[in-house]
């Protein structure tokens, strides 16, 4: 096989994990309803925790802002059963990783928001199960803010 | 080049799903053998039965309702207002599933988790994935008092020639339909119909009859297909972080109107 063609055979799987990545939409309450769809939120911290806990999980990263002050930002996933199903995995999530998450924040204004997906420095992007990438619904990253 | 090709056929070939139609299986009694992991297609209705458009946070609605034909459902006046009243965020606290009670009938076939079918002698039971289940006998026996009252309800279950009817009763009218708050009271009857397609796919409709909410009794339909997969545990209990940014929305919305003049 020409190298030009293992490449191509390569990007298609790897394409196909991407997919496999895709976590369903399994909330239990109204994500509508505890985050906001006008306050879209992106940063780059680094990963101080992941609850793999019911109903959602939870991802926790230290966020360094223009002032220097630390604030540790959560962020909810979809459940943990759908994560699972979708390939990910603990290990996908060392502790001290820097990550960018992108998401909407809660209405409730604290360093709180609901997950869209995650890169790692490497380029590879988890979806995190946010109704935006809901299958039948055309998937809107949220923009930076 | 050609070797590519042929290795990403079979590769696609691996993960495609199977196009070809599976028979449907047999009890022993010629019942259709309907046993197994189901979803509701395109992860169920949660957001809404009638159609709608999508937001960044709700997923749009694909429009269940077959009857009445214009797919809006009959509500009357005070459930229209009330449904809409449900969407504001301050009362997505107000959702029972949020708090981790069961979803009710018909809204825990297509909440968003799959759900295993059983066929002991004598029964149908559904144990959804949000930990909780329906066992449906299908011996002919009455519903129970109507004094009683009960999150899922009291289901009982006929075959009509290779449909599974199951008439459900004695609801207790405290479940929502779905997230954006439809309704649905105590004076509900729901009468399911699986009817099996084939051996991976069921058409479920659902035919919801409640004189205390609507003008007349409407349907709704979607196909469940059988899941490669296993049920997990979901102890919805253990982390509900969401209950108390809820309450902040709705506890803010209570101030707010408070200081309105």
């Amino acid at each position: 096989m020409r190298s030009g063609a293992l490449q191509t055979t390569l990007g298609w799987i790897g394409a196909a994990m991407v997919c496999v990545a895709q976590a369903a939409t399994v909330a239990h309450h109204s994500f509508a309803a505890e985050f906001d769809d006008n306050k879209p939120v992106k940063v780059t911290g680094k990963l101080t925790s992941m609850r793999w806990s019911n109903p959602h999980g939870w991802i926790y990263v230290d966020v360094t802002g223009p002032d220097g002050k630390v604030v540790n930002w959560a962020f909810e996933t979809s459940s943990v059963n759908a994560l699972y199903r979708a390939g990910w995995r603990r290990e996908d999530l060392p502790v001290g990783a820097t990550l960018i998450i992108d998401g909407w924040q809660a209405r409730n204004g604290t360093p709180t928001a609901n997950a869209y997906s995650i890169t790692f420095q490497d380029g590879k992007r988890l979806f995190a199960g946010s109704p935006a990438g809901a299958a039948g619904t055309p998937s809107t990253p949220p923009a930076s803010k | 080049m050609r070797r590519s090709l042929l290795t990403l056929a079979a590769l696609l070939a691996l993960t495609a799903p199977a196009f070809a139609q599976t028979p449907i299986k047999r009890q022993p009694d010629g019942k259709p053998d309907i046993s197994g992991m189901f979803a509701a297609d395109h992860g169920g209705a949660n957001y809404g039965l009638e159609k709608r458009a999508a937001t960044n946070l709700t997923p749009g609605g694909r429009g269940l309702v077959i009857d009445p034909a214009d797919g809006t459902l009959p509500m009357q006046p005070w459930a229209r207002a009330e449904n809409e009243a449900r969407k504001l965020p301050e009362r997505g606290y107000d959702d029972p599933t949020a708090h981790c009670f069961v979803a009710g009938v018909p809204r825990s076939v297509y909440a968003p988790s799959p759900f295993h079918i059983l066929q002991p002698p004598g029964y149908v039971v559904l144990l959804f994935e949000r930990m909780s289940w329906r066992q449906i006998p299908l011996d002919g026996r009455s519903h129970l008092p109507d004094s009683l009252r009960l999150w899922q309800g009291d289901s009982l279950g006929r075959w009509e020639g290779d449909t599974l009817v199951v008439e459900t009763s004695n609801l207790n009218g405290k479940t929502w339909l779905d997230e954006l708050g439809g309704v649905i009271t105590h004076q509900a009857k729901v009468t399911e119909r699986f009817i099996p397609v084939d051996g991976d796919t069921i058409r479920y409709e659902a035919t919801v009859n409640d004189p205390g909410a609507y003008t007349r009794p409407w349907t709704i339909m979607m196909p469940l297909r059988r899941q490669n997969s296993e049920l997990l545990e979901v102890a919805c209990h253990e982390d509900n972080q969401d209950l108390g940014h809820l309450k902040d929305v709705r506890d803010a919305a209570r101030e707010a109107a408070k200081k309105k003049p």
